[in-house]
């Protein structure tokens, strides 16, 4: 083989690879995108994790406020995260005019969410405050790679988004209801998360609400119910850390703290864990909010 | 050092980088050094074992060439034979053995108890071990002239495409090239890397997706019904054929790339119509090496009927025993002696009743390939369980508890990918079979853009499907 068809055939590969990799990075991105409701003109956006995003139908809200919602929820986010996750939102949609941001008891617990959840936010490092997250984050092995192969941002979980994105399917449903007997013993033997309450955290939250009230925004507190069994574990936990909620949402005008842990967390056909509502839960749920957003009159 | 690591790729371009550039006194000493830093990253004590296995059997050999007494020549390979095995033995088989004789002191009433070592296991011992003793024993048996050369022989049992995984290279292959300084080869260099592409997807897409599932059940086979654990034991039949020809795939194109042939350690083997030629394309390295040094001195096959059985029987189970100290291992060698000697007395019948001709027909030909595949499959279950009763209970779930549903792992998406992974290799494979498909560097029918094409969609798809959580499992053996 002559050197010249050498380069030829490794300079052409190369420029192949990564131009296919710059084309499917862009349409599993647009398709993120659409999912999450960034890049658009939704006026109602909700930020949480796993227990937000199995509480709330953003369809449902859609139709009966007839308003844009992004949903931007995440398996495993911890406060820190979701506001990053608020500050790319700031950044990407500019209607936004009410924020639902997933509290509960373990808000202010430092330990016990999923520690790999940053690798979510790759897709999203041309953010510059996520850039800087994951620079932190991430060794720099995985940071210099993913900077400069687009589609090793993804994993299945964020290709399942981007390919739900252009389907138009935003169900987060999960059947089936909670083993009662099975998470009473659980309990029983101890094997649950502890609620805890770390300053740093409680500092995170007043971040979040002062730049969204600098933004003008208005911002709902929302506490999805957690069935009673695991409230009823560290009662005495859970309340502070409520209570704390309350007076944090109180120093900010713009802000309130929607508890629907009454009279939800007793109803155990609800839940399809200790943590997450099932479909049925879902419905309730959704419709506690839009009757709340109605009420409330937030949206205008 | 994972070949999917960044520190593998700057090791390789250095290494390339200087052996084709310095003179030809220094290119071996660039190849040891790379080798040993290759292995260092892992341990630098385990390094001087290593070392210590080389040079015990280069100055054996040495000595086997200059004694003429028969029994002298003897007893420098006896000597050479055990120094090699003990680092093995006791890094490897020591805790298992503490585990046997603790046990069976309690089974008579003792009361004492041995303690277990404290040991972890250096990466590919075994490899090593074999590749430095199959030098020696070559030089016994006349078959390969000695090398005097120290730091030529280090680095033929050190040479790091091949180090930690094999194919466990002969010195009449390995240590022959080593005498001849390659020189940069376009051809090979793309050869090398296609292969290397091939290898990776196979590792990082397809073997480590279908661990998720495999670990899940195997971890507590208990949960599971039939259907579910006869899917894990499918899957893991085509996780640990990634996982390990992937890897030796990467070594042979690794050393490729610097021009370097090494043997062939797999083809096609879920196509066997036999358990004899299952065992000729798999792990082809390591059954080549009990077929020269076990089996043959033994007698092989020319010795009296119940002689051949118990060679046959020592031959796997020592097989089974290389791979793990674990008595799961020695049963999954026993299943597949046992499946040898039925195959072999089938064999004979056919040829009483005068039906031999219907070997040689296609549908007796997929009905072997179905019946060996499954009971290769079969033998997984003891090679991947933790232990023998978990394999038992396998066994006697799949054979009784059909009211429980398939078990879909975490996420839909990747049960759905991991289905559709296989059907892909199932697909690949067999364009291979029929000689469409190029494997290991054979002329290919496939036109070179649809080619290119293709190996651009691999390389997107380890890119966006690659995991890189599992170390590669041979690497514990």
């Amino acid at each position: 083989m002559s050197k010249k068809k050498f380069i030829y055939i490794i300079v052409g590969f190369l420029s192949a690879f990564f131009l296919g990799d710059y084309v499917v990075g862009a349409i599993l991105s647009g398709g993120l995108d659409k999912y999450y409701g960034l890049n658009s003109n939704a006026e109602l956006a909700i930020v949480g994790h796993s227990h937000l995003m199995l509480g709330i139908d953003k369809q449902k809200i859609e139709q009966e406020l007839n308003i844009g919602v992004a949903k931007y929820t995440r398996e495993g986010v911890n406060l820190d995260e979701r506001k990053i996750m608020i500050d790319q939102l700031l950044e990407a949609n500019k209607n936004i005019k009410t924020i639902i941001i997933g509290v509960d008891a373990w808000s202010f617990t430092d330990e016990g969410l999923s520690a790999n959840s940053y690798k979510l936010f790759f897709p999203f490092m041309e953010y510059h405050s996520i850039n800087d997250y994951l620079k932190e984050e991430s060794d720099w092995q995985e940071y210099v790679t993913k900077k400069m192969v687009r589609t090793s941002r993804y994993n299945e979980l964020l290709l399942g988004g981007a390919l739900r994105g252009y389907l138009g399917n935003w169900s987060n449903l999960k059947n089936g209801k909670v083993d009662v007997p099975n998470l009473k013993e659980q309990i029983k033997s101890g094997v649950y998360r502890k609620i805890t309450i770390n300053n740093s955290k409680v500092n995170t939250i007043n971040k979040i609400l002062n730049t969204l009230e600098k933004n003008k925004i208005k911002v709902i507190l929302l506490n999805v119910p957690t069935i009673d069994i695991m409230i009823d574990a560290q009662k005495e936990k859970a309340t502070e850390v409520f209570g704390e909620l309350n007076k944090v949402a109180k120093k900010y005008k713009n802000t309130t703290f929607l508890n629907l842990q009454e009279p939800w967390s007793h109803k155990y056909d609800l839940f399809y864990d200790g943590i997450h509502l099932n479909p049925e839960g879902q419905k309730v749920i959704t419709a506690e909010i839009v009757t709340y957003l109605n009420r409330m009159d937030l949206l205008h | 050092m994972l070949f999917n690591s960044w520190e593998f790729i700057a090791l390789l371009l250095l290494t390339m980088l200087f052996y084709f550039n310095v003179s030809e006194k220094f290119k071996t000493i660039v190849l040891f050094i790379s080798s040993y830093v290759f292995y260092i990253f892992w341990r630098w004590d385990f390094a001087l074992l290593m070392g210590a296995v080389s040079l015990i059997n280069y100055f054996a050999a040495i000595r086997i060439s200059q004694v003429d007494n028969q029994n002298s020549k003897k007893l420098w390979l006896s000597g050479a034979v055990i120094l090699s095995l003990l680092p093995l033995i006791y890094f490897k088989y020591g805790n298992f053995l503490i585990a046997n004789v603790n046990a069976t002191l309690s089974a008579v009433g003792g009361h004492s108890q041995f303690n277990y070592l404290k040991v972890i296991l250096p990466v590919g011992i075994s490899f090593f071990t074999f590749q430095a003793l199959s030098y020696a024993l070559d030089v016994y048996y006349g078959r390969t002239k000695v090398e005097t050369i120290l730091l030529r022989f280090s680095t033929f049992v050190a040479f790091f495409p091949q180090l930690v995984a094999g194919p466990i290279e002969r010195s009449s292959n390995l240590l022959q090239q080593l005498k001849t300084h390659q020189k940069f080869n376009r051809t090979s260099f793309i050869e090398g890397a296609k292969l290397f592409i091939w290898g990776l997807f196979k590792k990082v897409v397809i073997a480590d997706r279908l661990a998720l599932y495999v670990n899940k059940v195997y971890d507590s086979p208990e949960l599971y019904g039939a259907p579910t654990l006869i899917l894990a034991t499918l899957f893991f039949a085509f996780q640990i054929y990634c996982d390990f020809s992937g890897y030796s795939d990467m070594a042979i194109a690794t050393a490729r790339m610097m021009g370097f042939k090494l043997m062939q350690n797999f083809n096609l083997p879920y196509f066997a119509n036999s358990i004899s030629e299952f065992w000729k394309r798999w792990h082809i390295s390591l059954s080549t090496w009990f077929g020269d040094y076990l089996y043959i001195p033994l007698g092989g096959s020319r010795v009296v009927y119940l002689k051949w059985i118990r060679n046959i029987f020592i031959v796997f189970l020592v097989s089974g025993l290389w791979h793990g100290a674990n008595w799961t291992f020695i049963l999954w060698g026993g299943l597949h002696a046992m499946f040898y000697l039925i195959e072999n007395w089938g064999d004979k019948l056919l040829k009483k009743m005068n039906l031999s001709s219907i070997k040689n027909t296609t549908w007796y030909k997929l009905f072997k390939i179905i019946v060996v595949f499954v009971g290769v499959c079969y033998a997984w279950i003891y090679f991947r369980a933790t232990s023998i009763n978990d394999a038992l209970l396998i066994t006697y779930k799949i054979f009784n508890h059909w009211d429980q549903s398939l078990y879909l792992g975490a996420s839909s998406i990747t049960f759905a990918l991991s289905c559709g992974l296989i059907f892909m290799l199932v697909l690949v494979q067999l364009l291979q079979y029929a000689k469409i498909c190029s494997l290991y560097f054979s002329k290919s029918k496939v036109p070179p853009l649809l080619s290119l094409v293709g190996y651009l969609s691999l390389l997107l798809g380890i890119s966006l499907l690659g995991m890189s959580s599992q170390s590669f499992i041979y690497f514990q053996f």
